[in-house]
């Protein structure tokens, strides 16, 4: 009974608009606004354009490649972190926390001064004298939009795998060892097996948020890396064809909620654990 | 024998440096952009970037002159305080209820976590066709905080809810059995006790609201919360007192964030000795 209006208004703000969502994913657009008349136009458009298909498959490759780095970059720090103790460690820990507590667009738009025309990248390596006129394509691309992401991301990553490491009793490492392995035959036969419950959920969240971007590929990426993020967004306020980007959201919705669905199923809901803490 | 044990040992210095290094450039990724966005806050340049020029503080004179960021900062606050406490009271109500029924509570998780799984621009498009064909006319209230207390009551569900699951409920059958009313009971015995968690969930729900950016762009209609207004500064403005923006804004929730966190372990300190004590008492 106590539950009743939580559930209500999950129901009402969530589920009624997802249905709204769906339904007109089946209407069309008209210059007068959406016109109730059943039809898989928007879905033929979709699946029959290499435009749309090829900004899904690039969504998925830009996530993929996201998780992976961010998984690259984040694991180390995790080990060594759950290898330090008591005043080290919470310093080391709040320094890690520390950029991910400022807000999510003022990450986002760090990397502008960085990597632009007048950023520090280029004033360096001006100054170095390494390039004679400031480059252009370290930002507006690809690459830019996985340093962003990877910096927007990076503790979704590193949290539940720095938890899976600091629980793991170390008498395990050490039997390893008294047993004859070597540091990295103890990390690649324990400590890591060990630890993949972790690196399963980080990849998990990285993967979700990275398919979803909006904000990161618009501020770092050029015309040629739009997201379906984007695209999705550019429906509804620049060509105004509702239907159309109602069709693109459930295709992302489903890809998505079909990527939780196949990990929750492995992992169980604990996945949120370790989430913004 | 010495060979070998001297080769281990380079192979083991170079293992540290290749550590140390690898640290050092951990923690350059992360701070050297928000100190370089800091730094050019006080450049006297009207284009963003490098070159330094001389030093001024008349960025920050700019970005609080024309009265929107204030403006901004007023609706961020108020919508933060609104959503954290009606998306906090929703999902204890939620807890409360769901506690002792694994079974049910299982059954609803998937419509709980629903709000966090779907990306924020799904949500924000369908938030979008909601209020559009409802009719609700786009602004902060409603249509911005309905948005903003779905997306904080799954956070809070899930904070709220471990922290409830191992209660003792013999404290409150005795209550119950001593005559007391269930909102007394509520008062008077549950609620101290998880008061530490309700706070640190109040604050870390605050923060969500007031970072939130995706969702509210596509609802809020002409007005702005602080992420919004950021957004239309880097988007469309190209203003120069940007980096004054994002560093006024990187301080503010950088201390809200600050009082969560020892708000949030001064509560699980208290909380885990209120549990020693229950098991030194039994």
């Amino acid at each position: 009974m106590l539950a009743g209006p939580a559930m209500t208004w999950l129901f009402v703000f969530t589920i009624v608009p997802v249905a709204m969502l769906t339904v007109i994913s089946f209407w069309s657009s008209t210059a007068y606004g959406i016109k109730p008349d059943w039809t898989l136009d928007n879905y033929r458009t979709i699946f029959g354009n290499y435009v749309y298909v090829g900004t899904f498959l690039r969504t998925l490759r830009i996530a993929g490649v996201t998780t992976l780095l961010t998984l690259l970059a984040a694991y180390p720090m995790a080990l060594v972190l759950s290898r330090l103790r008591g005043a080290t460690k919470t310093i080391v820990l709040l320094l890690v926390f520390l950029p991910f507590w400022t807000s999510y667009v003022v990450r986002s738009f760090l990397w502008l001064p960085m990597l632009g025309r007048n950023g520090l990248l280029n004033f360096l390596l001006l100054k170095a004298g390494i390039i004679a006129r400031p480059v252009e394509w370290f930002i507006y691309n690809e690459g830019a939009v996985y340093v962003g992401l990877v910096y927007a991301y990076m503790l979704f990553m590193f949290l539940p795998i720095y938890q899976s490491l600091d629980k793991q009793d170390r008498k395990l490492e050490e039997a390893a060892s008294d047993l004859g392995a070597t540091p990295i035959q103890a990390f690649r036969r324990v400590v890591f097996p060990l630890s993949l419950p972790g690196v399963f959920s980080g990849c998990t969240m990285v993967f979700l948020f990275a398919c979803g971007a909006y904000v990161t590929p618009q501020i770092l990426g050029g015309a040629s890396t739009m997201m379906a993020g984007n695209v999705i967004g550019s429906q509804f306020q620049i060509s105004n064809n509702w239907a159309l980007g109602a069709a693109l959201s459930v295709t992302l919705m489903v890809t998505v909620v079909a990527c939780f669905a196949l990990s929750a199923w492995r992992q169980g809901l604990q996945l949120f654990a370790g989430a913004r803490q | 024998m010495m060979t070998l044990s001297r080769s281990s040992g380079s192979r083991s210095s170079r293992w540290s440096i290749a550590r140390a290094a690898y640290i050092a450039a951990f923690f350059a990724f992360l701070y050297v952009p928000m100190l370089v966005l800091c730094v050019l806050s006080f450049n006297d340049s009207a284009v963003v970037g490098f070159p330094l020029r001389s030093f001024t503080t008349n960025w920050y004179r700019d970005a609080l002159a024309s009265g929107v960021l204030i403006d901004a900062l007023w609706n961020s606050a108020r919508l933060g305080v609104a959503s954290a406490f009606i998306g906090t009271a929703l999902a204890l109500m939620a807890v409360l209820g769901l506690r002792g029924s694994p079974g049910i509570k299982a059954a609803v998780l998937p419509l709980i976590v629903l709000p966090i799984i779907m990306p924020a621009i799904v949500t924000g498009v369908i938030m979008l066709i909601f209020f559009g064909l409802t009719g609700i006319k786009f602004g902060l209230f409603p249509t911005t905080f309905i948005v903003h207390v779905t997306w904080v009551l799954p956070f809070a569900f899930l904070s709220l809810y471990p922290r409830l699951e191992g209660f003792d409920r013999s404290i409150e059958e005795a209550a119950m059995d001593l005559g007391a009313r269930p909102l007394t009971v509520f008062g008077r015995i549950v609620f101290p006790l998880i008061r530490p968690a309700v706070i640190s969930t109040l604050l870390f729900a605050f923060t969500l609201s007031f970072d939130e950016f995706v969702r509210t762009f596509f609802v809020i209609g002409s007005q702005r919360t602080v992420p919004v207004h950021l957004w239309i500064l880097v988007t469309e403005e190209v203003a120069p007192f940007l980096p004054a923006v994002g560093v006024i804004i990187m301080v503010l929730t950088l201390t809200i964030a600050a009082l969560g966190f020892a708000s949030s372990s001064i509560g699980s300190a208290r909380a885990s000795r209120l549990w020693s004590a229950k098991e030194f008492a039994s």
